[in-house]
């Protein structure tokens, strides 16, 4: 993988380099880890078993790797590297399709960094304590509609309760605190931070369609939070946002995935006499996927650009990117399927891993025609 | 001198320039409109010459002037922003140029480079012939050598702008016996002599940019064959890797346009409210943003202009992308699209919608783009 540029006028500079080479061994012993401890088989039974997710290997990256500190700020005891550090390893999660919560974490804590100084204390607590996060933001009803927000938290200062129920959260099965939206008595919506394990939490964790995602509801009846970001900022927003660059990463990274699986196995099979791929009807939309594929990586390399430099356009290149990404892993894995034949159609293949994940990218953090109302209205179309 | 002041520049000089009588060629010219006021835009080529503008990049000593990549696009940008007059001279700079400082002779350089650049020469590209499209390498046009000259007889066909070019690069057969890819020369020819007639060809919009050419014992001179005899295929291929390139960022400048006014009407007339056309226009702005986005990361990886490979990503995505905004265009004006005109005079939407349906054409169809990228990307089997 190669590095982005946000613009032409970076081209010329060189400087990068060093950073550049710092990402591609982040990237290369995550990988290293995961090739050993997580491809797609480890993935299948991991799905099916009763936790959902994989502790030894959550342990390993946590603990071990110390992936939760990569982008905490050095004076909160983190490493204070770059946000293209923690989203080249929710690409590589991505691509194998690993259930658990570190991407999930990875997006809290680069969502937490944007926050402000009030998110301090949680960062430096996810260091000490190697705490797994988890985003609880949609809503029965309300979906990711932020104004519907109904989630209630009473109190002041640093001792605030909180009060709803939150409906398809993502990671909470092997997260240790969950950042909640919700909105105070004065209508005003912010971010807190909840122990999963305090008084007033109630989590079920529910079967899925994606097996690769577990889901839980929250319910949440005057559980202990402290507030995470600043008043009269925009904390939900940035949450949301972040959401959804962390979709829209996985799924860019799981649709190239998916395309070279299917590619590879078009090379070997042989029908008629002659391998599939060599049939023209085939190889056209192989090389469609490609150009999809090529868009959706665009997109995402452009978001992460827009993260780092902490970009006006945040809100509108997240919902682009998240939509295009969904909507071409969707496509491939769709194609994937069909072009596998009979074997596609199987529980053991692969290919439906990434079929149900684009599928729940799709839906979460907003529908595709939500969010594509949402990109028209901030794009002032 | 800093992105910041060339931009400055340029966008002073477009603005200062596209006054007094260049002030009626803003809009003309492009696609579907090569009929638009010929004479202005050649003086206007010549304009944009004398001001260093044409051969960015290129060695001063050809009249280039020093600009980086992100100079080159921020030119383009500006040139699109601008609304200047469709280039005559694109494929003189974008194509011929290019395919000479790769493979030219220092005396084909100094000879044709200067010209390019001060505007003054007009070249078009003599590859397609009636049974040679897509399959390029079944070139039959033949080119016998008599002493210091080829003389040229033979066919092409769809030659965009012969009518107007001083010179054509043409592709044809030096060996008689050869087939396919061998045998091929690649040859510098005038247009303004006896052996060479051109005939206008109608396209679909009623205008026509594109000619039959025939080469009746038409003369080439030895010294105006660039690369070796037999070679021209190699050549060839490098100008087809030369189409496009840093222009793809400011055409999309160009396709915003479009796009603007195209939404711009959907508000206008209501077509915004009906909820699977607002659903379209949404799907083509973000489509432009991928484009927009893949053609930055891929310059950014680029150096010097596209590979082939990647050259063919982005031709599919534009040309594609383009032929659906077409469709929307008229789809937004609905039943209003089908009057025109007197004389079949089209109006934007109309000349978009029917125009674009070449974009996925030339320059290599969608197919042949699609079968490149599943064998040189994908490695899959031929
Ligand atoms: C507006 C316009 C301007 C042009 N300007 C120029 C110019 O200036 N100079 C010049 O030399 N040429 C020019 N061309 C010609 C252009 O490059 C050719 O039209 C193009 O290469 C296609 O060739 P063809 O027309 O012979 O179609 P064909 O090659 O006969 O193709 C017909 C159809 O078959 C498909 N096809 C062919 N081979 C394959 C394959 N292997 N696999 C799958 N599908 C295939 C094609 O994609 C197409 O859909 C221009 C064309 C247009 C429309």
């Amino acid at each position: 993988m190669t590095g982005s540029h946000a613009d032409p006028r970076a081209v010329a500079e060189t400087s990068h380099t060093e950073a550049a080479e710092d990402l591609a061994q982040i990237r290369a012993s995550v990988a290293e880890v995961l090739d050993g401890q997580a491809d797609l088989r480890r993935t299948h039974e991991v799905m099916v078993g009763e936790q959902g997710y994989d502790p030894l290997l959550h342990e390993l990256l946590t603990a071990e790797l110390g992936l939760l500190g990569l982008v905490v700020p050095e004076h909160l005891g983190g490493l204070g590297l770059d946000v293209a550090a923690a989203t080249a390893v929710i690409e590589e999660l991505g691509a194998r399709l690993v259930p658990g919560a570190l991407a999930t974490s990875l997006t809290a804590i680069l969502a937490a960094r944007a926050l402000g100084p009030n998110a301090e204390p949680l960062l430096a607590r996810v260091v000490d304590e190697q705490l797994t996060l988890a985003v609880a933001l949609a809503e029965d009803g309300a979906g990711w509609d932020l104004e519907q927000t109904a989630t209630r938290a009473t109190g002041a200062g640093d001792e605030w309760a909180l009060t709803g129920t939150k409906t398809v959260v993502a990671g909470v099965e092997a997260a240790r605190v969950v950042l909640v939206t919700a909105r105070n008595p004065g209508g005003e919506l912010g971010v807190y931070a909840v122990d999963l394990a305090a008084d007033g939490v109630d989590v079920r964790t529910h079967m899925t369609l994606d097996q690769t995602r577990r889901l839980s509801t929250v319910h949440l009846r005057g559980a202990a939070a402290s507030r995470v970001d600043a008043p009269g900022g925009e904390g939900a927003r940035v949450l949301l946002d972040h959401v959804r660059a962390m979709l829209a990463l996985e799924s860019a990274a799981a649709a190239r995935a998916c395309l070279d699986l299917t590619v590879d196995y078009l090379k070997v099979r042989e029908q008629f006499g002659r391998p599939i791929g060599s049939f023209q009807a085939l190889k056209h939309r192989c090389a469609d996927l490609a150009v999809a594929v090529a868009g959706a990586r665009a997109t995402a390399d452009h978001l992460v650009t827009t993260l780092r430099t902490g970009a006006a356009t945040r809100s509108h290149d997240a919902a682009l990117a998240k939509l295009v990404c969904a909507d071409t892993l969707m496509t491939v894995a769709a194609e994937a399927i069909q072009l596998h034949g009979g074997i596609g159609f199987t529980f053991e293949h692969h290919a439906h891993l990434f079929f149900k994940r684009g599928k729940s990218t799709q839906l979460l953090a907003g529908s595709p025609t939500a969010v594509r109302a949402e990109v028209a209205a901030l794009a002032g179309l | 001198m800093s992105d910041e002041q060339f931009r400055a520049e340029i966008r002073g000089w477009l603005q200062e320039a596209l006054t007094g009588p260049f002030a009626e060629a803003v809009g003309t010219g492009g696609e579907g409109r090569e009929h638009e006021a010929h004479e202005l835009r050649r003086e206007w080529e010549r304009h944009l010459g004398r001001a260093g503008w044409i051969g960015l990049s290129w060695p001063t000593e050809y009249g280039g002037r020093p600009a980086t990549l992100a100079q080159q696009v921020i030119f383009h940008e500006e040139y699109a922003r601008a609304g200047a007059p469709g280039r005559l001279g694109h494929m003189s700079e974008q194509l011929l140029g290019p395919t000479l400082l790769a493979f030219g002779t220092p005396e084909q350089k100094a000879r044709f480079l200067p010209r390019i650049t001060s505007g003054e020469d007009i070249w078009c590209q003599g590859y397609s012939e009636p049974g040679a499209g897509s399959d390029l390498a079944g070139v039959r046009t033949r080119a016998v050598r008599r002493g210091d000259h080829y003389v040229i007889t033979g066919q092409k066909v769809w030659t965009s702008l012969a009518h107007l070019a001083d010179w054509c690069f043409v592709l044809c057969r030096t060996d008689p016996g050869s087939t396919r890819h061998a045998g091929l020369s690649y040859l510098l020819v005038p247009m303004d002599q006896p052996g060479v007639t051109v005939r206008p060809i109608t396209q679909l919009t009623g205008t026509s940019e594109f000619n039959e050419v025939f080469f009746d014992e038409a003369v080439a001179a030895v010294e105006h064959r660039v690369g070796a005899e037999g070679e021209g295929w190699k050549v060839a291929m490098g100008t087809l890797g030369f189409e496009r390139g840093v222009s793809t960022l400011g055409q999309q400048i160009g396709f915003r346009r479009r796009l603007d006014a195209v939404i711009a009407r959907a508000h206008s007339n209501g077509a915004w409210l009906e909820p699977a056309l607002r659903d379209r226009l949404v799907d083509a702005y973000i489509g432009l943003e991928v484009m927009r986005h893949s053609a930055v990361r891929l310059l950014a990886s680029a150096g010097e202009g596209l590979s082939g490979l990647e050259a063919s990503i982005s031709k599919l995505q534009w040309a594609t992308w383009n032929r659906s905004l077409g469709e929307l265009a008229v789809d937004v004006e609905g039943a209003g699209a089908l009057l025109t005109g007197p004389g079949y005079e089209l109006d934007d939407a109309q000349t978009h919608f029917l125009f674009s349906r070449a974009n996925t054409i030339y320059g290599g169809s969608n197919e042949i783009q699609r079968n490149i990228i599943a064998e040189r990307l994908l490695g899959l089997p031929r």
